[in-house]
């Protein structure tokens, strides 16, 4: 696996945040950034719109495969130079559980999270993420990759 | 001159620095293999670090056998000559059990974290596209 396409929630403020962050990592994968209501996803990914409604983060790897939810958060920090030996730690199976209900606490309350950081409700930030480095919809972002 | 002393101190430093060299030279001989790996099979680089880290390894042991010659007690007979040599080389073989320790640490730590590249991802996907993504 060399690539790695995060499918985010461009109306949700911690999702553009942690965008933001993901893309400023250095990266051991190239990490592109796509909203999730881009209106080519189906032409760019093919068969995304069987995986449904999305309500949370969705990974998909340069192999087509499709990580949600909690696997989603580690394979983002699998990705990341300084965050890798945290993925698999928190991918053993003593830690695995907590973390993906750690993960999972995060994502159920990203909204609340968002307004008490005031980062932002989702009203704000309707219309900017065309405004966000490069990663309007329609046009994924090319983001910082390490060497 | 004290006779009793500078024959501790004699002894002490030969022991001392036969230790030194002796771990050294385990160290030097079998670290060589983990970092072979860690550097990917890259031999010279492997040899150079390997070359470096015994310099640093003798300076720091040897640096501690010297400052710590003048210190502990003095002895006056034949009986404390024995006692001093192993309070002195007791700590001696503590410090350098603690390098050898700590050099395998960083041995260990270069070694996980060169693997971490070629780490397979550590959870599976929940499924995967009928087509593979475009390029993007």
């Amino acid at each position: 696996m060399k690539a790695l396409t995060v499918l985010y929630d461009p109306t949700c403020a911690f999702c553009r945040r942690s965008v933001g962050w993901l893309s400023g990592q250095p990266a051991f994968l190239h990490l592109s950034f796509v909203p999730n209501n881009a209106p080519d996803l189906e032409a760019r990914f093919e068969g995304v719109s069987k995986l449904g409604p999305f309500d949370d983060v969705v990974v998909i790897g340069d192999d087509g495969a499709v990580y949600r939810g909690p696997d989603a958060f580690i394979m983002c920090l699998y990705a990341l130079r300084q965050y890798r030996e945290w993925a698999l730690r928190l991918a053993r199976p003593a830690l695995l559980p907590f973390a993906r209900r750690a993960f999972e606490l995060l994502s159920e309350n990203r909204a609340s999270l968002s307004r008490l950081l005031h980062w932002g409700g989702d009203k704000e930030l309707g219309g900017l993420f065309e405004h966000d480095r490069g990663c309007r919809p329609g046009a994924a972002a090319t983001c910082r990759q390490g060497g | 001159m004290n006779t009793p002393v500078v024959w501790t101190y004699v002894i002490y430093l030969m022991i001392s620095v036969a230790l030194t060299v002796w771990v050294a030279r385990t160290l030097f001989k079998n670290g060589r293999v983990f970092l072979v790996d860690t550097f990917a099979g890259n031999e010279a680089l492997a040899d150079s670090v390997n070359q470096l880290l015994v310099v640093g390894f003798y300076l720091i042991n040897i640096g501690y056998v010297t400052l710590a010659l003048k210190y502990g007690d003095k002895p006056g007979d034949v009986q404390q000559v024995f006692e001093a040599l192993s309070t002195k080389i007791g700590w001696v073989l503590l410090t350098l059990g603690g390098m050898h320790f700590f050099n395998l640490f960083v041995f260990s730590k270069m070694r996980r974290r060169a693997l971490l590249s070629s780490a397979p991802p550590p959870v599976l996907p929940q499924g995967f596209l009928s087509g593979k993504p475009g390029v993007v």
